[in-house]
This record gives structure tokens, C-alpha cells and sequence, in this order.
């Protein structure tokens, strides 16, 4: 039935821009997900259908450069009407420098949870510049084949992981895929082993300024993060992102510590895999999964066609939005109401009832060094075994600490 | 028809003026290219390095507060002296291991054994390739997984060898020194094989008559007249190598991975100006004042340098 | 007895043969100059001595040793080099050092050996410098001054003069000379330049081509050369030649016929296999030219130039069918171009050489 809907209103779409091209109002859209082109435009096509009047081109920059390409835009007084943003620190670089329409007042944003507005807001005003479109979210994942040859049942706890991944390494297969030659990606893997040793307390404790990063409930957790080294592929310093997915996708090890943006990846490399969150301190413990928001959609506040842009931006904190990002994308929409009808989207989907926000980027990604700086070079250093993990929470603590 | 006095002078500033007309003629473009090119935007980072330009905006003037950020706030100073230190270690290692080899192949070459021409090409090949391709390409052979770097190692039986060369701490910086070694090496070995045949042919057999070794001769004949080709070589590898940026770059990232053990000022440049997915935001302001300091450093460094070491050449003749 | 000997000695650079079945003594104290055209083989000959060239087939001797098969500095020559070789990074006292510095004498002999090479080449005042701020004469004494430092038993010199202007050449000509008498060594001297061969020298060996075409004291050479080349090659300005045709011979004399103009009658010191109907060279030097008739053989022909140095006079004419002729005569002759001017020679100082440039005595 939604399904239907969607495609109802993409004929409906394909109709009408043929008919009415005329007195069209003519909007750019900037965005670096080139990966994601079709499916925008698709939804583009859609908004289109319900306004005749309004044109939208999407543009793609590489990822890479988007940032510095957009802020040199918005620098020079130009730029796209309607701008896909990062959220918190990188958001807050363009929002604070006033390049952002304010929306709260503006859009109805009743659909959005304070958690994900957070991530959007500017802390300076506390104001909304833009709708969040999708969150992240750190989960473990497993190849059902190679468990199911190993008679590997899913861990639950830390102990099991580890018992599991014991077997797995017995048997010839490297249990963990994860390396840290590329730091975001120990810094990932620390979302999804981390929390649920430092608990549910801790984020709201060290943002307020109650603890620090030297608690011993931090360094307790580094330290079962170090105990994962062995159970890494040989080498694993030295393999970066491209072959933690190559091991990974070719079977060759059993676990994959990730995003959830690589769901689509790892379905069409046709391996036959299932997600968990990480695993528990201890039976019975809290399970966890670190999520971040993605980012939002804003409207440039020198925009010409400044409306418009808006009317576009209130598409965006609609549920049929959320569904057709559901659906197209498999993105894990920010608005509510979107169902859907993949399995592990689902999933993950259920896993935001037991949530904690990713730590460093959520709430250390303002000043210079970032906590992910430290946070990244010190993991290194951790599961390298140069530093000990009471040595690597001083570092990061004090860094912070430091950091203006 | 005879000229009188005036025609002659007229027809001689005339043609003085010719030739000022066509000097000016040839120094204007590039003359034009280096304001364009090198004189404005290094004004302009002098001027940026003094504002506060955290974030998009630029804000207040605020004098020498970013280089005395950079230069005392123990957090960043600590990551500058680190890539500092690192680029100090790049210099020094190209010199021994890239200029090193380099002159070693030019004295070989130098002989003119047979397959002398063939030799030449091969050895300069490396050059002429896009630094990025070879980053990349190398970056893929020192992979631990599968790179042919560790799959040889373990084909002829050294296990213990086959280590993640990009990825510890110990082995990173000295892969990509071997990786920048292999690429560049062929140009110091051609200009010190151009510097080894301007020597005149006499003077080495001289030396033998005068029953030098080969080593004595390369020591104390041929080094002492190649100077002029030790001193651009020098000063181009210490500009070089404090310019570093393409290979660290692309070979382990924007952070000096693994924890700043490939850090270099000019990584730490990119992230402060321009900010990274993890670094956070660009600063403008506090990258400039890099920069600034960076450009003085060089700058002095290679004018110390030359003079030094032009003081030391000797002409042929 | 510091001789050098060469034995069948051939070099070949490729496929080139540059020195082609050299044999050759110089003996104990022997000034030896190589003189011949440019590109003959005589550095080439020198370099092989040295030992800077391998050899392709032979044997060099020096001091009844053979040597060939030593690195140059084995062999107890030193060389002067043409450009002179200086090293410009080093004084005028470390260069003339070098060799002993490498034999790794000690500090106070090579300053007494220095000193007294510098003292006799009146150097001592330039010992400082480097070569950069010599004159060209200077540079020369340096080298040879590094040269003698070494006290070798053979001296080698590949035209160490002729970088110098035509009046320090001869200054320095004699100075070698003297230099030679005065270090009593065996000398090896190669140039171009025939007057520094003639004063030089005690033999001269000419070379052609890689071969040697003879070898002998200075005046032996000018007045007995074995052949055409050596001939013309030997003497300043070169003998004059005529083409001509043998129409008599017996056991005393031969009769040629000098281009249908002149006949002589060339008397025969030794049986000659000269036919009738040979075609020869005669030759008669111009110096060896009078004015006037001699009763044993006139040329008749008109001035077309005339170069008067005061004690000396060049004419240039054309005999017969416009053959140039020189002929050196001394004074100042009262000779006008266009003069027509009969030239006469003694036939005890004309040449004869038969039809593949051998001479005929
Ligand atoms: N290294 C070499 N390779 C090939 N040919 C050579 C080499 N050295 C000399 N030759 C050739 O050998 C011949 C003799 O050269 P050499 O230098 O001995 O002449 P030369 O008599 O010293 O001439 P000059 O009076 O001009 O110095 C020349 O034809 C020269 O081109
Ligand atoms: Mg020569």
C-alpha cells in the first residue's frame, strides 16, 4: 500500500513536469551523497508533483571536499537554496556564522525527538537550523554462515564474545574484521564495545562536567576494548576501512564492527549476515548502541527564493518524507512515523530504545583537538599496546581539558 | 646624406630603448606570474594569520594571539613539535636514504657500464609517475591482508617480517620514507650524474695516477666538485620534505595515523585551516599563522643553507 | 735504468684501431717526443704507458718490468695533462701533496718535498693559492711541480704547452729542458708543435695513423726521413714536392723528369728497384733553395708572394703548370711580385722518394 503511494505520486510527478515548466521557481540543493543521487531525485520528483511551481536540482559534491566546497560557496555569497548539513560541530560552523535560516517558528518539527534536534540545534541561541534526516548507529555484524558452521551461538555478554571469538580464531577464521590503521573506524568500533562498560550515567556525567574522561568506569572500559586486539586479523594496524569490508564480505572473518550505513554494502555483496548490538559488561547488563545524528536539511538564509526553500524543508519533516527515505535509502529516518519494511532496518530501528549518543562526536567535536582527535590516536595506541588504557584516558582527558 | 651628431645620438637611444622595451617585455609575465602566484597569496596568508578566524567568519583583529596559540598552547604545540620532529626525521632520512642511493647509482652510472642509457630511464621512471597513483599503489602492496609486500615475505619464509608496515607506529613513517625513496630517487641520481660528467675527465685520472682509491676520488675529488649539485639537491629535499604533504596524505590519512606517527606540519596545516571529519572545524585564522611560521622557517632555513653551502663550491676553471 | 719499452703494442677502441703494432724503446734519461698530426694515436700511446688505457694486445716495460698488467699508479710514471689537471677545490701545495698525502707520507716530508719542487719552479710564493688565481704559466709549473713531487722514474707530458701563447711556450720549452738535464729522468713529451719536437727532443718518434713511421734524433729526421710523410712533416715550412716520372735508371743514378720541365739526374748512394715510367716525388726543402742557376737543377717560375722578416725572405711562385713552391732564402732579397725568378738547389740536398713514398738514397 505505501508502496503504491509512492509510486502514485512518482507518475503523478512524471506528469506534471511535463505539463508546467513554466513560471517555475528554480532551487538548488547541495548535498555529498553521491552514492544517493537516484533515490533524491525520485524524491525530489515527488515534492515536485504537489508543487508545480518549484524546480529542485540536487547536486552531489565528493564527500571529501563538500565542506570545504560549500563553506566557500556560502563564504562568497552564494550557495544552494536548500543545504543537506552535517550536524553537530560541522552544523554549528555554518550555523553559527549566520549562513543558516533559523526554523523553529518556521517548520513543524513535532515529529523530531529533542535527543535528534540536539543535534541540529546551534548551543550558542539554542535555536533549530536545520531538519534531521537520519541517525547512525554503531551495531556488530555477524556472518550467520560461518556461526552457524562453527556452532557459534550469538554472544551476549563481553565473556561470550570473547569465548566465541576464541572458537572462531581455533577454527582458522579471524573473528574480528576491524582494524585501526584508519582511526574513525577504531573510534566506531569503540561505540559499539565501549558503553555499556562506562553505562548509561556516564555521557550525561562527563558533558556536564561532573567526571572526567580519567573515571575509572572509562578506563575500565578502554581496557576491555584492548582485550579485542587478539581477536583482530593478524596485522590488524596496518588494515584499514577497504579491507576491514573486504574481510569481511569475502568471508574471511566473522565479525564486523560498523555502521549502519552498511547494511546496503553488505547486502549486495551477498553475504548472509545479521546485526547485534554490543555485547553486555555482564549477563543481564544493559546493551547499548551509540547513534549519532547524520545531519539535517537547511535553507541558506541569503537564499533568494527563501519561501520555497522552506516549503521544501517542512517536505522534509513530513512521515510519507521519512517513509520514501525508508524505503529508498534504507536510512534510519529522524522524523517519526516511517516503517520499515526491512528486516535489519527494523532492527536497528529497535535497538534506539536502549541508545546512548556517540560520545566524542555528539558532544567533544567543537573546540580544537576534538575528542575524536584524541580519542582516535589514543585507541591506537591502545590496541597497539604502546599505551595503557589508564594512560590513554589521561591523554584524552587532559586534551579536553586543555582544548579552548 | 651624412648623419649628423644628434642622428647619431638619436638612433643610439633609440636603440637603447629598443632593448629596455623588449627586457621589459621578458620580465613582465614572469614577473606578473610570481605576484599573482606567490607574492599575493603569501600576503594574504600574513594578513588572514592575524584574526580570529574560527569558523566561517572572519572575526577581530586580534594581532599575534594565533601564532602565540600555536606556538605556546601546550595541546598544540605538542602536536606541532610532534609533525615538527617528524619532518625533521624526513629530512634527514631522504638525505641519507634517497640522496644516499641517488649518489651511490650516479657514481655507478658514472662509469658508464654497459646498459648505461637503459639504467637511466628505468631509474627515472619512478618520477615521471603521479605521486598520488604511487601512494596509492603502495599503499595497496604494504597492505597486511593482502598486499604483495607481506605475501612475498611469507613466500620466501620470513614470517616474522610480514608486519602491517603502514599501520605501526615504528614502520609507518620509514614505509613511506622507502615509498618517497623509490618515487624520487631518480631525480638526484640525474642531476648528480650531470654534475659527475661536468667534472672534467683529467682530474679523475689525475687522482688515479696519483694512485687515489675510487673511494678516496669519490670522496675527495669528485664529492668536493659536485657541490653545486649537493647544494640544490640539499635545499630542494629540505624544502621538500618540510612541504611533505601527498604521500602521508594519502597513505595514512589526514591524522598522521597510527597516533601522529606520520604527523607533519603539512597535514597539521590542511587540518587547522581547512578541518577535517574528525578534527573538527576549519580555523583559517590559526592556519595561516601556520603556514606564516612554516614559510619563515623554510624560507630561512634554505636561504642559511644555500649560502652555506655555496660557500663551500669551487669553480672548475 | 728507468727505459720504457713498448712491445707490439695495439689499442683498439671498438672496432677502431687506434695504435697498430707500436714497438718502441726510450731509453735510461731519454727526452722522447711523439710528434705526428692530430688524432694519430699519440696521447692515446702516452695513456697506455700511463696505464689510463688498457691495452688490446703487447707489452710495456719500464725499468725492465713489465707493467701493463699495474694500475696506473703502480708504475712509477706521473703525467702532465694538457688542461693540467689542477684540482681547483685544493692549494697550490695540495695539489702538488696529493700523491704523497695518498702514499700516506708523513706530514714534515711532504712539506720538504713541496717546498723544493715549489723553490725550483719558483712556485713558493703561490703555495697557498688556489689555481683559480694562477696565470696559465703558473698553472703549467703546478702541474709539472706535482709531477716531480712524486719523483717518478718516467715523466709523461701530453702537450703541456699548448695552452700557452707563443712566447711563454718557448720560455717554458727551455725551462723543461733544463728541468730535464737538471732531474736527470726519462722523458715522454707529446705535441703537435715540430719546432718543440727538433729542440727538444733527443729521438723524435713520428707517428701516423697509430703507426710509428720512424723514429730518430731531430737533424737524422731532417735530413734522412725514411719517407715522404715523415718528409713533409718534419721542417718548417714543409718540403716542397714535384711529381714526377722515372725515364732512366742504372746503378749510380736515376733520371726522372719533373712534370715534363725539368730533367735530373738523382745520383744513388744504394741500389734502388726504381723501373722506368715510376712515378716519384722529389722534394728539396725551401731553405735549401738559391736564387739563381746551379748547375744541378734550376726552377724557373713567377713570384706571387713575397713575406720579408728583415734577416729573411719567403717566396711563394708558381713553377710550371702552377705549382706552389716556397723557398726561404735569407737577407732581404730585391724580388718584386710578377718577377719571373730562376731557383736553384744542390742535389746532395733534394729527396727522392719512389711511387708508394719510400725514400731513395
Ligand atoms: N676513448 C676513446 N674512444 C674511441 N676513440 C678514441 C678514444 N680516445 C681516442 N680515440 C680516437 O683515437 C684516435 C687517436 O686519439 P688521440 O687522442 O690519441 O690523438 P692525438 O694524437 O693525441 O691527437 P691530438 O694531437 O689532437 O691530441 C682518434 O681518432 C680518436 O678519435
Ligand atoms: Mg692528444
Amino acid at each position: 500500500m505505501r508502496k503504491f503511494t509512492t509510486r502514485a505520486l512518482l507518475v503523478a510527478a512524471a506528469l506534471s513536469a511535463s505539463v508546467s515548466t513554466l513560471a517555475a521557481s528554480e532551487l538548488n540543493f547541495w548535498s555529498w551523497r553521491q552514492e544517493d543521487i537516484a533515490a533524491y531525485e525520485k524524491i525530489i520528483a515527488a515534492f515536485e508533483a504537489t508543487h508545480p511551481d518549484i524546480k529542485i536540482t540536487y547536486t552531489a559534491h565528493e564527500a571529501k571536499a563538500y565542506n570545504t566546497i560549500l563553506t566557500t560557496a556560502l563564504a562568497g555569497g552564494s550557495g544552494p537554496d536548500i543545504i543537506h548539513t552535517r550536524a553537530y560541530g560541522s552544523l554549528e560552523a555554518i550555523s553559527g556564522a549566520g549562513y543558516l535560516e533559523a526554523l523553529d517558528g518556521q517548520v513543524d518539527l513535532s515529529l523530531l525527538s529533542a535527543d535528534e534536534l540536539l543535534g541540529t540545534t546551534l548551543r550558542a541561541d539554542g535555536r533549530i537550523y536545520a531538519v534531521p534526516f537520519a541517525s547512525q548507529t554503531v551495531v556488530v555484524y555477524y556472518n550467520k554462515d560461518i556461526f552457524d558452521a562453527n556452532n557459534i551461538t550469538v554472544p551476549e555478554t563481553f565473556e561470550e564474545f570473547k569465548a566465541a571469538s576464541t572458537a572462531l580464531k581455533a577454527a582458522g577464521i579471524t573473528p574480528l574484521a576491524n582494524g585501526t590503521a584508519d582511526g574513525w573506524t577504531v573510534e566506531i568500533m569503540s561505540g559499539a564495545i565501549m558503553p555499556n562498560f562506562y553505562g548509561s550515567g556516564f555521557f550525561g556525567e562527563v558533558t556536564s562536567g561532573a567526571t572526567d574522561f580519567e573515571d575509572a568506569r572509562y578506563v575500565g572500559a578502554l581496557e576491555k576494548m584492548s582485550e579485542l586486539a587478539e581477536f583482530m586479523p593478524t596485522g590488524f594496524e596496518g588494515v584499514d576501512y577497504a579491507t576491514m569490508k573486504a574481510l569481511f564480505t569475502s568471508g574471511a572473518a566473522a565479525m564486523f564492527i560498523g555502521g549502519s550505513w552498511e547494511i546496503n554494502g553488505f547486502r549486495d555483496a551477498g553475504i548472509n549476515f545479521e546485526i547485534m548490538p554490543g555485547p553486555a559488561a555482564e549477563a543481564g547488563g544493559e546493551r547499548m548502541v551509540a547513534t549519532w545524528l547524520d545531519g539535517g536539511y537547511g535553507v541558506n538564509a541569503a537564499s533568494e527564493n527563501k519561501e520555497d526553500a522552506l516549503e521544501f524543508i517542512r517536505f522534509t519533516a513530513t512521515t510519507p518524507f521519512a517513509q520514501m527515505l525508508t524505503d529508498e535509502l534504507n536510512n534510519v529516518a529522524a522524523v517519526d512515523g516511517a516503517m520499515s519494511s526491512d528486516a535489519t532496518l527494523s532492527r536497528v530501528s529497535s535497538f534506539h530504545s536502549a541508545a546512548t549518543p556517540y560520545i566524542m562526536l555528539v558532544a567533544f567535536r567543537f573546540d580544537t583537538p576534538t575528542g575524536s582527535t584524541l580519542l582516535q590516536s589514543g585507541l591506537q595506541e591502545l590496541m597497539t599496546g604502546a599505551k595503557t588504557a589508564a594512560e590513554v584516558a589521561a591523554d584524552v582527558s587532559n586534551g579536553i581539558k586543555t582544548a579552548e | 646624406m651624412s648623419m649628423t651628431n644628434a642622428d647619431y645620438e638619436k638612433a643610439k637611444r633609440n636603440r637603447t630603448l629598443k632593448l629596455k622595451l623588449w627586457l621589459l617585455f621578458l620580465i613582465l609575465p614572469p614577473a606578473a606570474i610570481l605576484i599573482v602566484f606567490v607574492f599575493v597569496p603569501m600576503g594574504s596568508a600574513v594578513w588572514y594569520s592575524v584574526f580570529d578566524w574560527d569558523g566561517l567568519v572572519r572575526k577581530e583583529f586580534i594581532g599575534l594571539a594565533n601564532f602565540q596559540d600555536i606556538l605556546f598552547n601546550p595541546l598544540k604545540n605538542k602536536v606541532l613539535f610532534n609533525a615538527f620532529m617528524n619532518n625533521v626525521k624526513v629530512f634527514v632520512s631522504l638525505m641519507l636514504v634517497q640522496n644516499g642511493i641517488a649518489l651511490v647509482i650516479a657514481l655507478l652510472l658514472a662509469r658508464n657500464p654497459k646498459g648505461y642509457r637503459f639504467y637511466q630511464v628505468v631509474f627515472f621512471l619512478p618520477v615521471i609517475l603521479s605521486t598520488v597513483i604511487i601512494g596509492f599503489q603502495w599503499k595497496l602492496f604494504l597492505n597486511p591482508v593482502f598486499g604483495l609486500v607481506n605475501k612475498f615475505l611469507h613466500n620466501i619464509g620470513l614470517h616474522d617480517w610480514a608486519l602491517p608496515w603502514l599501520g605501526l607506529p615504528e614502520t609507518a613513517l620509514n614505509s613511506m620514507l622507502l615509498v618517497n625513496s623509490w618515487h624520487w630517487f631518480g631525480f638526484p641520481t640525474l642531476v648528480f650524474l650531470a654534475a659527475i660528467h661536468r667534472i672534467p675527465k683529467d682530474f679523475i685520472e689525475a687522482a688515479r695516477l696519483d694512485g687515489a682509491s675510487e673511494w678516496r676520488i669519490a670522496r675527495e675529488i669528485i664529492w668536493p666538485l659536485m657541490a653545486p649539485a649537493i647544494t640544490i639537491i640539499t635545499v630542494l629535499t629540505f624544502i621538500g620534505s618540510f612541504n611533505w604533504f601527498e604521500i602521508p596524505y594519502i597513505m595514512n590519512g589526514l591524522e598522521g595515523s597510527p597516533a601522529g606517527s606520520t604527523d607533519m606540519l603539512g597535514l597539521m596545516f590542511y587540518r587547522t585551516a581547512f578541518g577535517s571529519v574528525s578534527a573538527g572545524g576549519s580555523n583559517f585564522g590559526s592556519g595561516s599563522a601556520l603556514a606564516v611560521l612554516m614559510f619563515i622557517f623554510i624560507f630561512v632555513f634554505s636561504i642559511i643553507a644555500t649560502k652555506y653551502l655555496t660557500s663551500r663550491e669551487v669553480e672548475m676553471n | 735504468m728507468a727505459n720504457v719499452v713498448l712491445r707490439s703494442v695495439n689499442k683498439q677502441f671498438g672496432e677502431v684501431k687506434v695504435i697498430k703494432d707500436v714497438n718502441l724503446t726510450v731509453e735510461d734519461n731519454e727526452f722522447v717526443v711523439f710528434v705526428g698530426p692530430s688524432g694519430c694515436g699519440k696521447s692515446t700511446l702516452l695513456r697506455l704507458i700511463a696505464g689510463l688505457e688498457d691495452l688490446t694486445s703487447g707489452e710495456v716495460h719500464i725499468e725492465e718490468e713489465r707493467v701493463d698488467h699495474l694500475a696506473p699508479s703502480k708504475r712509477g710514471v706521473a703525467m702532465v695533462f694538457q688542461s693540467y689537471a689542477l684540482y681547483p677545490h685544493f692549494t697550490v701545495r695540495q695539489n702538488m701533496g696529493y700523491a704523497l698525502r695518498v702514499a700516506k707520507e708523513s706530514k714534515e716530508t711532504i712539506a720538504k718535498k713541496v717546498n723544493d719542487a715549489a723553490s725550483v719552479l719558483q712556485l713558493t710564493e703561490y703555495l697557498e693559492r688556489k689555481p683559480k688565481a694562477l696565470s696559465g704559466g703558473q698553472r703549467q709549473r703546478v702541474a709539472i711541480g706535482r709531477a716531480i713531487v712524486r719523483d717518478p722514474k718516467v715523466f709523461l707530458f701530453d702537450a703541456p704547452l699548448s695552452n700557452l701563447d707563443a712566447k711563454l711556450r718557448v720560455q717554458m720549452r727551455i725551462e723543461l729542458t733544463k728541468l730535464h738535464r737538471s732531474l736527470n729522468a726519462t722523458m715522454i713529451y707529446v705535441t703537435h708543435d715540430q719546432v718543440e719536437a727538433m729542440t727538444m727532443a733527443d729521438k723524435i718518434v713520428v707517428l701516423r695513423d697509430g703507426k710509428v713511421e720512424q723514429i730518430g734524433a731531430p737533424l737524422d729526421l731532417y735530413n734522412a726521413p725514411d719517407n715522404l710523410f715523415v718528409a713533409g712533416f718534419i721542417g718548417s715550412p714543409s718540403m716542397n714536392f714535384f711529381d714526377g716520372t722515372v725515364i732512366n735508371t742504372s746503378n749510380t743514378d736515376v733520371e726522372i723528369d719533373v712534370k715534363d720541365s725539368v730533367k735530373i739526374k738523382f745520383p744513388l748512394n744504394e741500389p734502388s728497384n726504381l723501373s722506368t715510367g715510376d712515378k716519384v716525388s722529389f722534394g728539396v726543402r725551401p731553405e735549401h733553395f738559391t736564387i739563381g742557376n746551379t748547375n744541378q737543377g734550376t726552377f724557373t717560375g713567377e713570384v706571387y708572394a713575397v713575406e720579408r722578416l728583415g734577416g729573411e725572405t719567403y717566396l711563394y711562385l708558381y713553377v710550371g703548370d702552377q705549382k706552389e713552391v716556397v723557398a726561404h732564402m735569407s737577407g732581404d732579397q730585391k724580388i718584386a711580385i710578377g718577377d719571373m725568378v730562376e731557383i736553384g738547389f744542390s742535389l746532395k740536398q733534394s729527396y727522392l722518394f719512389g711511387p708508394h713514398g719510400d725514400a731513395v738514397r
